[in-house]
């Protein structure tokens, strides 16, 4: 081989390399992060006694209560593996410490303590579908997907399991090679939590990690 | 078997009446313990007094008070069961091994609506013997809908059965003074004190009452399916003795209360819903002590508290133990 076919073959090779970096790349995926997870109304009832019919009508309000999960910052992890250059499955672990807290109003006696709260414990583990559009340095995607949720109280004592759907989308942004910058919003479904009324409600739900890809 | 008469409950009104040793339950003597009244056997087998009042014949009366046994029955799982053996013209209070149960009159107790006394065996603190004396110097009903000005035969019944089967005074209950002596703003027990206003209906047992008959009488699935919460009510560090504690499902709306019964200012609350519960303290200032508690020791100088943390109450289990400060007034 002449030293001018050589350096041909060195071009062709890094012209290949730089054309399709992906083309080199694992299909896997790591990343960590931060979430946050809206709020919602908790339900529950005010403490109410039945009054005596000659001192009025309405039940006697021992005390009332409002209360509220508040939202929840926590963390997660992320593996994912690439079916293909735009189609991805990936699962989730998160962990949160939301708090469940009720003010106290009108109590009848002017009772000290104005309000009561719990910090709960969340886990959930999840599965999800993305869709990248497009392998550009900034590319959006979508995605779907359902996982199991676990929340205990402060004390350990009561267990509430339940699973949840998601939905959303989001940007990528690859800062090079390996690392990459995500951040995605999801309308997520939970059947159940630590609450006062049962019921399905959407929450909001916001994450933002760092991505490894070999 | 060594047999007295050792207690007598006063009912919807004002009157002393002897210790609760125990959340809602009254206690009896049995040799060196104090042990929850209780009735060891069902049917409870009652005569009804043939004596007629203005308005209520003793047939209605019968009836009314076969309701109000219908109804302690009818709260779940306990075994509680009655029988009407008939009609006698021998009077409540006699101690006579009959559990007799009609009207009686005494002019003298001017605010006793009505009340409840036992013949307990000491040595297992069953109770042989209850007797029920509705106080004929009221007038009384026994309308669907109540009377105006009478009080109301059925709900007045509930509450004094309520002690017969073992249940003390409920001091889930809100009062304001008024004509010299307290009237009732709202209740959530048939087990307070004071009757709600001649001519109103109280016939039904509240979540309060379902606990503490439930307590006594309700068997193994009942204890694994509710909870307790425990712990102590102090102020400055010290115990607090004889503070009302009230434990709220926020879910179900349910409240049920009891009382801290030593010096150490310790309590327990059984029969709750599992799940998170919130607790308030309160000092016994909505009827007179004595209707609650021997009064000797009993602090009622500190402002109401609300724990600030909500309990878990576990399923067949007890919570841990928590601490409600409470300032004084």
């Amino acid at each position: 081989m002449t030293a001018a076919w050589r350096r041909l073959g060195v071009s062709l090779l890094v012209c290949a390399a730089a054309a399709s970096p992906a083309a080199a790349q694992s299909r896997i995926e790591f990343g960590a992060g931060v979430i946050w997870t809206g709020g919602f109304d908790a339900g529950g009832a005010d403490a109410l006694e039945p009054r005596n019919p000659t001192a009025g009508s309405a039940p006697l309000t021992l005390f009332g209560t409002s209360p509220r999960l508040a939202p929840a910052r926590g963390v997660m992890g992320s593996a994912a593996f690439y079916l293909s250059k735009n189609l991805a499955i990936e699962g989730t672990a998160e962990y949160a410490r939301p708090v469940l807290r009720t003010s106290i109003g009108a109590d009848f006696e002017g009772a000290t303590g104005t309000s009561v709260e719990s910090r709960l414990r969340a886990f959930m583990a999840g599965g999800s579908v993305l869709y990248h559009f497009g392998a550009a340095r900034l590319s959006p995607f979508v995605l779907a997907g359902a996982g199991w949720m676990r929340q205990l109280d402060e004390e350990n004592v009561l267990l509430v399991t339940g699973r949840e759907v998601h939905a959303g989308g989001g940007i990528r942004y690859r800062i090079d090679r390996h690392f990459a910058v995500r951040g995605d919003v999801s309308a997520t479904a939970r059947e159940k939590s630590i609450a006062f009324e049962e019921k399905r409600r959407i929450l909001p739900r916001v994450a933002a990690r760092l991505a490894y890809r070999w | 078997m060594k047999r007295a008469i050792v207690f007598m409950a006063a009912a919807a009104a004002l009157m002393s009446s002897a210790s609760l040793h125990a959340y809602l339950k009254l206690g009896a003597q049995a040799g060196s313990k104090i042990v929850p009244l209780h009735w060891p056997a069902f049917p409870v087998r009652y005569f009804v007094t043939n004596r007629d009042v203005a308005g209520v014949s003793a047939p209605q009366l019968e009836q009314a008070v076969s309701r109000a046994f219908a109804s302690w029955a009818g709260v779940g799982e306990v075994p509680i069961a009655s029988e009407f053996v008939g009609f006698t013209g021998a009077a409540p209070l006699t101690g006579d091994g009959m559990t007799v149960i009609g009207f009686q009159d005494h002019p003298e107790m001017d605010r006793v609506l009505a009340s409840t006394s036992f013949t307990v065996d000491t040595v297992t603190g069953e109770v042989v013997e209850s007797d029920v004396f509705l106080n004929s110097t009221f007038s009384w009903s026994v309308a669907d809908g109540g009377e105006s000005g009478r009080q109301d035969v059925e709900s007045i019944a509930l509450h004094e059965l309520g002690h017969l089967l073992g249940l003390g005074h409920s001091a889930l209950g809100e009062t304001e003074l008024a004509g010299g002596g307290r009237r009732v703003i709202g209740a959530a027990s048939v087990m307070f004190p004071i009757a709600f206003s001649a001519g109103q209906l109280n016939r039904v047992p509240r979540p309060d009452d379902v606990a503490g008959i439930s307590d006594l009488y309700a068997g193994a699935s009942f204890r694994s399916s509710t909870g307790s919460v425990t712990g102590k009510v102090t102020r400055n560090g010290g115990g607090v003795l004889g503070a009302h504690v009230v434990a709220f499902n926020p879910a179900s709306g349910r409240l049920v209360g009891g009382f801290t019964l030593s010096n150490d200012g310790t309590f327990t609350i059984s029969g709750l819903e599992p799940g998170l519960q919130i607790v308030r303290a309160e000092p016994l200032d909505d009827a007179d002590v004595s209707s609650f508690l021997d009064p000797a020791g009993v602090d009622v100088d500190f402002k109401p508290a609300i724990y600030g943390r909500f309990v878990a109450v576990p399923r067949g289990g007890t919570s841990v133990s928590i601490e409600v400060k409470v300032t004084s007034k």
